[in-house]
């Protein structure tokens, strides 16, 4: 099964392609809408600056705290997986090739973006997706996400109710070295996302202001604009 | 129940100094650790009165006795205690009146005469280094001795976090190779981790008792130990618990928290990652526990503990002296850091294309008269 691609005309030159489908748009929004809110309050349960006053039975900040990460992880997780899932199913751009380097053609755009990265290279080689060293660096986006999901269950299987079917993930506890392991690799995951949400926000504001393509428009409709003689239909 | 049986039993207690009422007492506190209903507590008693007492060998490796004197510790007789006396210790290093070859012969006779059917209680962890070198008993290794021991036992506890996962002397660099006792008599049938450090004796007479009543062991978690008293962090029994759902942690050693009894979450306790019942059954006869007295829980009970819990009044720290700064912190500043390069680089672009603007438009003004 594979989504055939999209291409409209629009001006002499110029194509439109629709490169990200629905369920791409809508997961890549609901992993950065997740991953605000769980870096938000994950900071929160890791170092709980507000202290709440008057009695115990007052407040719930920390219970709180707690209740929104969970179902930030139930959206986080479930798209993660959906997007997963996206790469067998979507078109050409979304699939699992764009981010393994399979073919001769994808590693040498890799190590083009690389030598344009190191300003060994005037242009950007042309691309209509992800770029190709942009889809390696995606894989470990991914493991990341994966490493995230991982961790955060092992823990969360420990305080599951009795006969709770949560509590089945408490075999992954000593695969990642034991709870306390679970939460240094937790905290350590959530900043490499952070670090990663930084660059690519104001990379894909930097290559849109640069290139002009519509990228950052393209996430929001799906649609980018590519020069005719550029249209790589991702084959 | 046999009533001569019965008699006895008592006149024993009452001979060294326990009434009925309190061992009728331990019985239900059994019981109640069980998470059994009331009638249990009858079979319990019975089981304790009537039943042969099984051969216990205590050996001890490469330890601290930590473990021998919790199990030793007496503030008044407790009924515990006493049911730990009745057991027929045949071979206990740090306690037997036996020395030499005495000592050695115990040991022979105990495994010999009750194989397959005695106890072997192991303390402390078991070295591999140096052909065993690092801990030898009448001229053999720890490692010969566990091996020959335990593998003839009818059931091996492991008591304390050094046999059962290896504990301080299987830290980081581990210069003796020390093993649990999982690790080093692989196979074993029966073998049950008591850890912690030390484990708790009322555990420790739990597990017997559970043993004499039942006729079986109990169900075991993940990593062998008793789910009567591992089944539950020490977080989700925590009496702090209610302050740390709320938002009220300590911040400071007796600051208004801290004298108010808050959550010790920011001291670095690790209530939320460690499994025991010292809530519940608390230490020295029930008389407090750690989180108790205001300190936080160092994790004791847990494998890898002396690496993967230092350090004690921080979480998540780069390093074991927690002299650097934790992971947050580092993850914070790195973050704030590439931010601030991105913007940085963003508007040196702004302003070196606008100063190329400036000198375009300058150099088409002056004319090509400098040029010349």
């Amino acid at each position: 099964m594979k989504q055939p691609i999209m291409v409209q005309d629009s001006g002499k030159d110029k194509v439109l392609v629709y490169v990200w489908e629905a369920p791409v748009r809508l997961t890549h929004w609901l992993i950065a809408l997740s991953v605000l809110v769980l870096a938000g309050t994950g900071i929160y349960m890791g170092n709980p600056f507000l202290i709440a006053p008057g009695e115990a039975s007052d407040n719930f900040y920390m219970g709180t705290a707690k209740l929104i990460h969970f179902y930030g992880a139930i959206v986080f997780s479930l798209a993660v997986v959906t997007r997963l899932l996206w790469m067998l199913l979507g078109n050409a751009y979304a699939r699992w090739n764009q981010f393994v380097p399979t073919s001769t053609r994808r590693v040498r755009g890799a190590a083009d973006m690389l030598s344009y990265y190191l300003f060994l290279r005037r242009n950007p080689p042309p691309t209509v997706g992800h770029n190709a060293l942009a889809g390696v660096a995606y894989v470990g986006v991914f493991l990341l996400y994966l490493m995230m999901i991982i961790t955060g269950l092992a823990i969360y299987s420990v305080s599951a109710h009795v006969d709770y079917p949560m509590g089945a993930f408490g075999f992954l506890v000593p695969l990642v070295g034991g709870l306390q392991s679970a939460r240094w690799l937790h905290h350590f995951g959530m900043w490499l996302i952070l670090l990663f949400v930084v660059n690519h926000v104001f990379s894909t504001i930097e290559v849109s202001a640069l290139e002009r393509n519509g990228v950052i428009g393209s996430i929001f409709s799906g649609w980018k604009t590519v020069e005719k003689e550029q249209l790589d239909l991702g084959e | 129940m046999d009533k001569r049986v019965n008699d006895q039993f008592l006149e024993e207690l009452n001979a060294r100094g326990v009434s009925r009422r309190e061992f009728l007492g331990f019985c239900a506190a059994v019981a109640a650790s069980f998470a059994l209903p009331g009638k249990a507590e009858a079979e319990i008693a019975k089981a304790v009165a009537t039943k042969p007492k099984p051969t216990l060998v205590w050996l001890e490796f490469q330890d601290c006795c930590g473990n021998t004197e919790s199990f030793l510790r007496a503030g008044q007789p407790s009924a515990a205690e006493i049911i730990l006396d009745l057991l027929s210790i045949d071979y206990h290093e740090t306690v037997m009146a036996a020395a030499g070859h005495r000592a050695e012969e115990a040991l022979k006779k105990a495994v010999e005469e009750n194989k397959g059917k005695f106890i072997a209680v192991v303390e402390g962890s078991i070295p591999t280094g140096a052909g065993g070198a690092y801990c030898t008993i009448g001229g053999r290794s720890a490692l010969s001795i566990a091996n020959e021991v335990c593998s003839q036992a009818g059931a091996t506890i492991a008591i304390g976090t050094c046999a059962s996962f290896g504990g301080l002397p299987a830290a980081s660099p581990n210069p003796t190779g020390a093993l649990s006792v999982a690790e080093a008599v692989p196979g074993l049938k029966n073998l049950i981790n008591l850890s912690a450090c030390p484990a708790n004796a009322e555990n420790l007479a739990a597990l017997l008792v559970y043993w004499l009543t039942f006729d079986r062991w109990p169900d075991l978690d993940r990593y062998r130990r008793p789910l009567f008293a591992y089944g539950k962090s020490i977080h989700d029994n925590c009496e702090r618990r209610a302050h740390f759902d709320s938002g009220q942690y300590v911040e400071q050693w007796g600051d208004p928290g801290h004298r108010r009894g808050y959550c010790l979450f920011k001291m670095g306790c690790k209530g939320p990652v460690t499994f025991q019942n010292c809530p519940n059954i608390r230490w020295n006869s029930g008389t407090n526990w750690p989180i108790g007295c205001g300190h936080p829980c160092l994790g004791c009970a847990e494998p890898n503990f002396w690496d993967s819990m230092a350090p004690y009044y921080n979480h998540l720290a780069l390093d074991k002296t927690g002299a650097q700064p934790n992971i947050d912190k580092v993850g914070f500043w790195a973050t704030l850091g590439l931010g601030g390069a991105f913007a940085a680089h963003a508007v040196a672009k702004i302003a070196g294309s606008k100063s190329r603007v400036i000198a375009e438009s300058a150099a088409s003004t002056s004319g090509k008269g400098e040029e010349a």
